[in-house]
């Protein structure tokens, strides 16, 4: 995300089977300004069903063969970002300013962000903006209980949209909103009603909305339990500028021994200069920092989730705590409960 | 591409984005390199503070690799933090981890 100026960005979607990624893509690229935007379906099996929805966008429609981005290779996403990026260099396609990649109902995200950063040749051109996942608010819960896939992409993700409100009753909502909650606190979840999923969505700049996050955690910690699939997040605030060499030195040393398991670090951390650092990480890969100009609220302090797996929120936190003078900063603790 | 040893670095690690220059759209040579030295100083005091714990120290070598040493003179070059870790798990035979006990307790003594 930075030098974001010349880069073009990447959308995700990614979803359970069923949960309405399709229904809410093929509304959104039928908006005028998403005329420019280059759209890359992964269908799991061989036929694309779904591609056949996407009528609108047919000519830029690149339909990976050959199964799911993460459990084929990433060679072919790589492939076909390449042939992107050259047909539009060499004026074969009309200008492309954005990307939406809709993934299968399996697929793991992470992988597609490993390719776009990592990459030699991608990582100068394109930049991941948003990872999006849907929701189904009637077998939402469902999912994130029998799939490890859901819970992955629900941790992975930026912004999460639930979708079939209307066949579903508030109850379930309740619900499924507190689980997703607990799951990411660091991600915006948006109900899906009839106006307001539109490529704002997609594309909108999150750090704008990070007051919104921000005040969501709302306590220093907040340590959430689920037991069953030792999925924990965990929320903190620091009360004065961090170090960001020692911070970097200590979280490069957590993901070293810990990456597979950290699925997500995401926060707004003082440095002392003006504007904060977004960090931007989900496991081993840490989002090229971005440093902003100025703070989105009057809100100053540092945030960080964490989000991991059969890693112990206190074993972090007591990290933290014992590193506080070498990072230069105390977490602050106020309260320390357990919800499961 | 280092221009010493003509090894190709692909990679820039996360911790290694300049931090502070907002707009860094036009680049000069040699811009910023007080600075950047400065940095580079200020990692390796901060990341032996750690390692001492493992017996080994850092150095920066010429303000484009970092040395590590360990007591039985053991040499290990690395680039960034990224290939840090790893080349202290060579040297120590340990995995340097944040979560792990001992070090937490040596970390809050020594301050």
């Amino acid at each position: 995300m930075n030098n974001t100026s010349n880069k073009c960005p990447i959308a995700i979607i990614t979803g359970c089977l069923g949960s309405g990624k399709t229904t809410i893509l093929s509304k959104i690229l039928k908006e005028k300004e998403m005329d420019r935007t280059a759209v890359i379906v992964n269908e799991f099996g061989k036929v694309g069903l779904d591609h056949h929805l996407l009528r609108k966008v047919d000519e830029k429609t690149v339909l990976i063969s050959g199964g799911c981005i993460c459990c084929s290779t990433r060679e072919d996403l790589e492939k076909e970002l390449t042939d992107l990026l050259n047909k539009k260099q060499s004026g074969k396609i009309p200008e492309v300013n954005r990307v939406v990649i809709e993934t299968t109902g399996l697929a793991d995200p992470a992988p597609i962000v490993f390719t776009v950063l990592t990459n030699p040749l991608l990582k100068h051109h394109f930049y991941i903006e948003n990872i999006i996942t849907t929701i189904d608010a009637v077998n939402g819960l469902l999912h994130l209980e029998k799939q490890n896939e859901a819970i992955k992409q629900i941790t992975v993700s930026d912004k999460i949209i639930i979708t079939k409100l209307d066949i579903s009753n508030p109850k379930q909502v309740k619900q499924l909103k507190e689980k997703l909650y607990a799951l990411n606190p660091s991600s915006e979840i948006i109900e899906s009603r009839i106006n307001n999923i539109n490529s704002s969505i997609l594309f909108r700049s999150e750090i704008k909305d990070s007051s919104y996050y921000i005040n969501k955690v709302k306590s220093n910690i907040e340590v959430d339990n689920n037991s069953d699939q030792n999925i924990y997040s965990l929320a903190l605030s620091f009360d004065s500028p961090i170090d960001w060499t020692a911070f970097g030195l200590w979280l490069s040393m957590l993901l070293y021994s810990h990456g597979e398991n950290i699925l997500r670090v995401k926060g707004l951390i003082d440095v002392g200069q003006r504007g904060p650092i977004v960090l931007n990480g989900v496991q081993h890969i840490i989002h090229p920092p971005q440093h902003l100009n100025n703070w989105p609220t009057n809100d100053t302090r540092s945030h960080i989730v964490f989000i991991m797996k059969s890693v112990v929120p206190e074993d972090i936190l007591n990290s933290l705590k014992c590193f506080s003078n070498f990072l230069g900063s105390e977490v602050s603790i106020m309260e320390l409960y357990s919800r499961t | 591409m280092c221009v010493l040893c003509s090894e190709f670095v692909m990679d820039v690690h996360w911790s290694d984005f300049q931090i502070g220059y907002s707009d860094n759209s036009t680049v000069v040579v040699g811009d910023h390199q007080r600075d950047r030295r400065r940095n580079r100083i200020h990692r390796t005091s901060l990341a032996n503070k750690i390692l001492l714990y493992y017996g080994i120290k850092l150095e920066d070598w010429n303000g484009s690799k970092y040395i590590l040493r360990d007591k039985k003179g053991q040499i290990e070059i690395v680039n960034d933090l990224g290939s840090l870790w790893s080349a202290v798990t060579k040297l120590s035979h340990k995995v340097p981890d944040p979560l792990d006990p001992d070090l937490l307790n040596y970390m809050s003594k020594s301050w």
